[in-house]
């Protein structure tokens, strides 16, 4: 109780006077401060940028369905080297489709999807090259894709090839600016000259790895294969149930090489692709972004604490009186020992505190001026604000060795 | 030997330096007590040993040789930390050099004794205040060292010698910056400090100042060469003290 006690008194005291040390030579103090200040305004920064890149890249990621799966020839991202196995295999289409809705039980929605470039314009206004999906009534169950306003394409349209459209937000955006979407709905547009009725307006979903995702519009696909022709590259997206994707893509692999025809023994012809796939490759980028924020934090932080030591030695050389005085009315070396620490941790701390300040500060600066929801978590202050009191602890500890070990009988006498 | 009780004992104290090749030996054979309540004056001239005797009388250095009792406690072979909590009891140092700390206030130069022994803040703060009005200081407790004369400033000094209530002050040339005047008052101080019972311990080099204790010991090279009635010692080997 009373070493306890004893001990808070000390803290209390070494706070005070590293306070008042450190008010006492503000320039110094700022200065030294400086190294452990940028340090840590580029760490908060950095991890903000990160966290802001999660944060929306998860949003976008959201827009490819978390339970769909992707049948198709291609293997997404895919960067290795094996081109022509994918190249050579035999196209996605409405065999594979059919056979999926007619045996498939884990399938909870089931539609095809086939893409190009066209134009689409509306009067005077002309869009050069819009993604012009053909897919059927199935599309928003199976991808997960919701309607904004107004409805998807009917079964019977789909099926029969009505000339009904879907815009995507940014065809809506660029084709009828201003006009209420109530107005939008019934409109007609010309897609590569033929006129389509507006049905409905799709959720805006931004962007995915940059690329926009929302320039587009969707068609019935018996009508997009007499406009595009029949042989276009077709994928086939499948939903399953939550937490069955897995059981999905078992289910699915039998159906396809049967359909397919795939001798036993031999490697799909085919591939599922799914939102995971762009996670990892998007984890592995963070996780290197984290490895430079680190690397970039400890190197700085290492020389801030370099200027702390220094300007600690300074510190404990110029008050070696005030040690002698204070081992004198019975100052422990501990004591002086703890100090010294404080004083460090504290000047670390400052700068610590200051850094984050910044590093907030630029945070913002980058929210308010690019896409980005840079975001400074309360961990990410914690995590700057801690890191720095323990370099100054660090590196504070061999001057404060130092003081503790003077010889009270020389340090009185210390000029 | 005194009825009251013997505070510091000392039995042949000894301490040698090595400086180079050399052996310094700046104290020999040194012995004596010191009874509770007294006034001694540690007279010499400089390199006599003072200082070293000084040093080991506060703690701040142990003998090479020799018994040294405080209290009845042998601090041979006390721990560093056991010698600093030692020192925050039984002794309260008057510097030369006042010593104070520059960015404290008299109150808390005042108080840090009492920090190193845990006293809550509060009693701290009323203890402080109270030593200082003891010294005359009533007025000054908010002001910092450079906001104060030379005798107001050892006045501090005394004041933080005195909150912890040691048993023994321990006055190292309290007066040697101090002008005369003020070094009178000084003095004075002491003796009103004696005379409520303090034992004080005063090491100068001043027969003036000596001759003014009840009992004073002579140092030369290391040794005891008097103690007795502080007048007779101050006079040995100080004749310019009698025309002064």
């Amino acid at each position: 109780m009373k070493s306890a006690r004893r001990a808070l008194a000390e803290l209390q005291e070494s706070l005070r006077i590293s306070l008042s040390a450190l008010a006492g030579n503000r320039l110094r103090t700022a200065l030294t401060t400086l190294g452990i200040v940028i340090g840590v305004t580029t760490v908060i920064a950095i991890v903000a940028i990160i966290q802001g890149l999660n944060t929306s890249f998860a949003a976008s990621i959201q827009t490819l369905g978390a339970h769909t799966l992707f049948v198709d020839k291609w293997k997404w991202l895919n960067v290795t080297g094996d081109w022509w196995k994918y190249r050579n295999r035999k196209a996605i289409g409405l065999p594979e489709l059919h056979a999926i809705v007619r045996e498939s039980r884990e399938a909870v929605a089931a539609a095809p999807m086939s893409v190009t470039l066209a134009a689409v314009g509306r009067g005077e206004r002309q869009l050069g090259s819009v993604r012009v999906y053909g897919t059927s009534s199935q599309y928003p169950a199976a991808t997960g894709r919701g309607v904004g306003f107004g409805r998807f394409l009917a079964e019977q349209e789909s099926d029969m090839g009505a000339p009904s459209v879907v815009l995507g937000a940014d065809v809506q955006d660029n084709l009828f600016p201003g006009v209420p979407p109530e107005q939008v709905l019934g409109a007609r547009v010309r897609i590569v000259g033929r006129p389509f009725k507006v049905v409905g307006l799709m959720e805006r979903r931004g962007k995915l790895l940059g690329t926009a995702m929302d320039n587009n519009v969707l068609i019935p696909l018996p009508l997009y294969s007499e406009m595009f022709g029949a042989k276009r590259p077709m994928s086939i997206a499948v939903a399953a149930a939550p937490g069955r994707v897995g059981d999905l893509e078992n289910e699915l692999t039998g159906i396809l090489r049967k359909v397919r025809r795939v001798p036993p023994g031999k490697d799909d012809d085919f591939t599922f692709n799914r939102q995971e796939q762009f996670l990892k490759v998007y984890q592995g980028l963070t996780k290197a972004l984290y490895g430079v924020a680190i690397g970039v934090g400890l190197i700085t932080l290492v020389v801030g604490g370099i200027g702390i030591m220094n300007i600690m030695l300074v510190s404990v050389h110029e008050r070696t009186r005030e040690i002698g005085v204070r081992r004198a009315l019975g100052a422990r070396r501990s004591t002086i020992l703890a100090q010294f620490l404080i004083e460090s941790a504290v000047v670390a701390a400052l700068g610590g505190a200051l850094g984050t300040g910044l590093g907030l500060a630029f945070a913002q600066l980058i929210a308010l001026a690019t896409p980005l929801a840079a975001a400074v978590t309360p961990s990410a202050v914690a995590l700057g604000l801690g890191f720095s009191a323990l370099t100054g602890l660090i590196f504070g500890s061999w001057p404060a060795w130092r003081a503790a070990n003077l010889d009270p009988v020389e340090a009185l006498r210390y000029e | 030997m005194s009825a009251r009780g013997t505070l510091l004992s000392l039995q042949g104290i000894a301490r040698h330096y090595q400086v180079g090749a050399e052996v310094v030996r700046a104290l020999e054979g040194v012995s004596f007590d010191v009874a509770h309540g007294e006034w001694v004056a540690v007279v010499g001239q400089s390199g006599s040993g003072k200082s070293t005797l000084m040093n080991i009388l506060g703690c701040l250095d142990t003998p090479t040789a020799g018994t040294y009792l405080v209290n009845g406690r042998d601090v041979r072979g006390l721990l560093d930390h056991e010698l600093a909590d030692l020192r925050n009891r039984e002794i309260g140092f008057v510097f030369q050099t006042f010593q104070l700390l520059a960015r404290a206030s008299a109150l808390a130069n005042v108080e840090l004794p009492l920090v190193y022994r845990g006293v809550p803040r509060a009693e701290r703060r009323a203890r402080a205040e109270e030593a200082l009005r003891a010294v005359g200081l009533a007025d000054r407790v908010r002001h910092r060292p450079n906001e104060l004369s030379g005798g107001q400033r050892q006045r501090v000094a005394i004041a933080r010698a005195l909150v912890g209530q040691p048993s023994l002050l321990l006055a190292d040339e309290p007066t040697g910056n101090l002008d005369s005047a003020t070094g009178e008052e000084i003095v004075r101080l002491f003796g009103e400090l004696h005379a409520r019972g303090h034992t004080i311990l005063l090491v100068t080099h001043e027969p003036r100042i000596a001759a003014r204790c009840p009992r004073a010991i002579r140092l030369m090279d290391g040794h005891v060469v008097a103690d007795g009635p502080g007048r007779e010692v101050a006079l040995l080997g100080a004749p310019q003290a009698v025309t002064a």
